[in-house]
C-alpha cells in the first residue's frame, strides 16, 4: 500500500444542480497506467480535472502520496507541478515558440537557468521527433505536432503523475498514432498515468487497469481483459458493443 | 451657382484663417495635449479598474463594477460638470478649471478602457489558463507571460477606436473655455461673427488630427500582429 501515489475517496463535483461525480473512490499506484473510458458526459474529465484541482471537488477527498491536496493551506502551484496534464485541445500558448512553451515554467517557477532548460527541452523535443520546430510558433505545427509540444511542456516539468484528456479526440486520424506512441513510450518509462480514452484499442493495449465511469461514478474496473472481454456490468458492455 | 457659393465661402474662410491662425493653433496645442494625457493616464486608471474588476475581492469588484455602471450610465458632459464644480471643494488646494476638466475626462475615459481590458482578457480561451495553470505556473506569471501578451491583440482595435473617441471628446472642453479647437472656434466666432467659416476650420483641423491618428495607429497595430 506504500506505494499508492493517488488516492480519491467519495469524490463529488457539482456543477450548480448537476451532479457530475457521484462519489468516487479509487486509488492509482506508481508506475501504474490507469485508462478511464465511458459515455461522453458521464464525468471522465471532471474525474481528472478534479486530480489536478482545475475543478475544484465540491466534496469528497483527493490524497497525493497520503497529503490531501484540498487542504486550502497547500500550495496548489507546486502540486500542479508534479501533476502534468495534456488536453483534447492542446491548449499550447500561441505567443511562444516551441522552445519558449517548454522552458517556460522551469525557468519561471523552478529557477532554472535558461540554458539549463533548454537544452533539456531540446532533448525531449528530440525524443517526440520535433526538434527542428524548436524556434517555430505553434501556428506552423500540425495538430498532432501540437499534441506532442503539450506532452513535452508537461514532461518538462518532471511530474511524477500525467494526466491525458481525450489527447487524440481532436485529431485528424493519420496523426493520432504519432500522439498515442509517444503516449505510449511514456507508459513503458514508468510513468504514472491516468488518460481519458476513446482509443479502445490503445486502453487495451497499453492500460494495467480500466475504468469504466458512467453517470457520475465507477461503474466497473479491471484489468483490460477483464474489461474488453468479459465485462460483468451491462452497462458497460453496452457501452463497448457500440463503441467497438 | 454652386461654384459662386464656394469661391463666397472659400474667401471668407481665407480670410479668418490668415487673421486667426494663431487662435487654432492654441486650440490644437490644447486638443493635443488634453487628448494625450487622457489617454495616458486613463489607460493606466482602466488597467487598475480592469484588475479591481477581475480580482477575487469582493471590495475591489463592487468599487470598480459601481465605477464603470455609472460612467457609461451618465453623459461625459454632465461628469465634467461634477468634476468641475466638485474638485474645486474636496481637494485641500488651489485647482485650475482646465485641472479639474482633464481628471474628469481622465476618469471618463478610465471606465471605457477598463471595460476594453477587461473584454480583451476574458476573449482570450480558458485552455490557455488551464495549461498554464497545469503546468504550476503562479497567477501573476500566468497573467504576465501567457493571457495577457495575447490579450493585447485583442484589446488594440478597440483601444484604437477609444483613442479617437477621446480626441474627439476633449471638444466637451469647449463648455469650460478651456482652449482647445472648438473653443478657437467659439473665440473666432464671437470676434468675427462668421459662424460657418470659423466651425468649418476647426472641423477640418479635427478631421485631419483624427485621420493621422488612426493611420498611424493602424500601422502600430500592424506591426504588433506580425509580432508573433
Amino acid at each position: 500500500m506504500t506505494d499508492v501515489i493517488l488516492r480519491t475517496e467519495n469524490l463529488k463535483k457539482n456543477f450548480g444542480k448537476l451532479e457530475v461525480l457521484k462519489g468516487i473512490s479509487t486509488s492509482v499506484t506508481q508506475g501504474e497506467v490507469v485508462s478511464i473510458i465511458g459515455p461522453s458526459g458521464g464525468g471522465k474529465s471532471t474525474f481528472l480535472r478534479c486530480l489536478n484541482l482545475l475543478e475544484e471537488p465540491t466534496e469528497g477527498k483527493v490524497y497525493f502520496k497520503g497529503q490531501d491536496i484540498t487542504d486550502k493551506k497547500l500550495n496548489i502551484c507546486e502540486y500542479r507541478q508534479k501533476i502534468g496534464m495534456v488536453f483534447q485541445n492542446f491548449n499550447v500558448f500561441p505567443n511562444m515558440t516551441v522552445l519558449e512553451n517548454i522552458t517556460l515554467a522551469p525557468t519561471l517557477e523552478k529557477k532554472i537557468p535558461k540554458a539549463e532548460a533548454e537544452e533539456e527541452a531540446m532533448t525531449l523535443l528530440r525524443r517526440v521527433g520535433l526538434e527542428e520546430k524548436a524556434r517555430e510558433y505553434p501556428r506552423k505545427l500540425s495538430g498532432g505536432q501540437k499534441q506532442r509540444l503539450a506532452i513535452v511542456r508537461a514532461l518538462a516539468m518532471h511530474p511524477e503523475v500525467m494526466l491525458f484528456d481525450e489527447p487524440t479526440s481532436a485529431l485528424d486520424p493519420e496523426m493520432v498514432k504519432e500522439v498515442l506512441s509517444v503516449i505510449e513510450d511514456l507508459t513503458r518509462s514508468g510513468m504514472t498515468i491516468l488518460i481519458v480514452t476513446h482509443e479502445m484499442g490503445f486502453a487495451r493495449e497499453v492500460s494495467n487497469r480500466v475504468l469504466f465511469i458512467a453517470n457520475g461514478v465507477i461503474t466497473e474496473e479491471g484489468t483490460p481483459e477483464q474489461i474488453f472481454i468479459s465485462p460483468r456490468h451491462p452497462a458497460t458492455a453496452k457501452f463497448l458493443s457500440m463503441v467497438l | 451657382m454652386t461654384s459662386i457659393i464656394d469661391a463666397f465661402l472659400d474667401a471668407k474662410i481665407i480670410k479668418v484663417l490668415i487673421k486667426y491662425y494663431p487662435v487654432y493653433l492654441e486650440g490644437i496645442w490644447g486638443t493635443l495635449w488634453i487628448s494625450a494625457v487622457t489617454i495616458l493616464l486613463g489607460t493606466l486608471l482602466g488597467m487598475v479598474i480592469a484588475l479591481m474588476r477581475m480580482s477575487k475581492v469582493k471590495p475591489f469588484q463592487w468599487f470598480s463594477t459601481m465605477y464603470i455602471e455609472i460612467i457609461r450610465g451618465t453623459p461625459t458632459l454632465l461628469q465634467l460638470y461634477f468634476a468641475w464644480l466638485g474638485l474645486p471643494k474636496i481637494l485641500p488646494f488651489e485647482v485650475s478649471d482646465t485641472f479639474c476638466v482633464v481628471v474628469g475626462f481622465i476618469i471618463s475615459a478610465a471606465a471605457y478602457i477598463a471595460e476594453i481590458i477587461r473584454a480583451g482578457i476574458g476573449a482570450v480561451d480558458k485552455g490557455q489558463w488551464e495549461a498554464a495553470k497545469s503546468i504550476g505556473l503562479s497567477n501573476v506569471h500566468t497573467m504576465t507571460h501567457v493571457i495577457l501578451p495575447q490579450a493585447v491583440k485583442n484589446i488594440l482595435p478597440a483601444l484604437c477606436n477609444e483613442f479617437i473617441s477621446t480626441i474627439k471628446g476633449t471638444s466637451l472642453a469647449s463648455t469650460f473655455f478651456i482652449s482647445e479647437l472648438l473653443t478657437s472656434y467659439k473665440i473666432v466666432q464671437s470676434a468675427t461673427f462668421l459662424a460657418i467659416p470659423a466651425l468649418t476650420i476647426s472641423g477640418i483641423i479635427y478631421f485631419i488630427l483624427n485621420f493621422i491618428m488612426s493611420k498611424l495607429l493602424r500601422i502600430l497595430e500592424r506591426r504588433l500582429m506580425v509580432s508573433d
